[in-house]
């Protein structure tokens, strides 16, 4: 299965929670003691091995403040973009 | 194991060092997000001129980095995008960003006006069912029934009227190309109403006529909901009264 890894920007986060309303898998989680610079309540990302790096949190992101990493055997070519189409 | 990146910001989104000045959960990032990404598979970013006027959607502006973007007065957007695309002989690709107040309220005339001279131009309007910068006062789009900041007991249709249906009234206008309305709720509607947005450029770059998008988005802060139960009240209340879909797609204009 394909594995991923997304990071949140704390300077455009503004805590909406559509990140964590989307993610199907449960990876992002807001715990409640974590705030961004502005105040705003800060999601995190807990769950490394049941992320497939589908984007769908950052497709949803309002302010961009997400960017979806994903892991690929050394060496093969640059899968086709999912964001795409 | 190699880290490669499969979803950032578009190429075309303008980062700024601070936070957007939206509210949290307004769904306007995700519009502009979607021209943005629109823009960016059809290769026009650097041939590209955003047009804005007052309000939320205005907001949206700032956020896109093409050709250029101009702010305009209130409700002038499609003079503006006009004035634009023929003193340039018709070259750039002008997309009007506008808000349901900035379209339908205030300038109902100068989109009607824009409709039946047929512009090439795109008009992009974000539906948030009220007026978002000034408080959340009663928008034509307003539903019945919808409590806003001027209709506290829900908008009476005696006294308020009905809402406005702005694809539907564009498709018998003959100069009028490419009518939808989409929604950024789910993101199933996401990618439909990204098909939209490139179809409606589409017609721009093919010079058939004017191209109309509506875009169904959330403004948690003046309906006074948490953004998830936004998306649910959209769901529920919004789409059963404005029909999602595609209105009228000409391939040519007689």
């Amino acid at each position: 299965m394909t594995r991923g890894e997304i990071s949140i920007d704390e300077r455009y986060c503004l805590g909406c929670g559509y990140c964590v309303h989307f993610c199907a898998r449960g990876c992002i989680v807001i715990p409640g003691d974590r705030f961004t610079t502005m105040g705003y309540l800060l999601p995190v990302f807990i769950n490394l091995e049941r992320c497939n790096a589908c984007a769908v949190c950052a497709w949803m992101c309002p302010h961009q403040a997400i960017e979806v990493y994903k892991y690929v055997e050394s060496g093969q070519n640059e899968p086709e973009d999912i964001s795409s189409g | 194991m190699e880290k490669i990146k499969v979803r950032g910001a578009p190429k075309s989104w303008q980062r700024s060092t601070s936070p957007l000045t939206i509210c949290p959960g307004c769904q306007h990032g995700v519009v502009a997000e979607l021209l943005c990404d629109a823009v960016d598979e059809l290769g026009i970013q650097g041939n590209t001129i955003v047009i804005s006027g007052i309000g939320c959607a205005g907001i949206d502006a700032f956020m896109v980095d093409m050709d250029a973007f101009i702010m305009c007065p209130h409700g002038r957007t499609c003079d503006v995008a006009t004035g634009i695309k023929r003193a340039l002989f018709g070259k750039p690709i002008v997309v009007a960003l506008q808000g349901d107040g900035d379209c339908i309220a205030i300038g109902a005339g100068s989109l009607i006006s824009a409709a039946l001279r047929g512009e090439k131009i795109t008009v992009i309007m974000a539906n948030n069912a009220n007026y978002g910068t000034t408080g959340g006062q009663l928008a034509p789009t307003t539903l019945l029934d919808q409590v806003t900041s001027t209709t506290p007991e829900g908008r009476d249709p005696g006294l308020a009227g009905y809402p406005a249906h702005v694809p539907e009234m564009l498709v018998p206008f003959r100069g009028v190309a490419y009518a939808a309305r989409g929604a950024v709720n789910t993101p199933a509607n996401y990618q439909r109403t990204k098909r939209y947005l490139k179809a409606a450029l589409q017609k721009q770059i093919d010079n058939i006529g004017l191209s109309f998008v509506e875009i169904l988005s959330a403004c948690p802060a003046n309906w006074h909901r948490t953004p998830v139960e936004c998306l649910k009240w959209i769901e529920e209340k919004m789409i059963p009264e404005y029909p999602l879909g595609e209105f009228k797609n000409a391939d040519r204009i007689d």
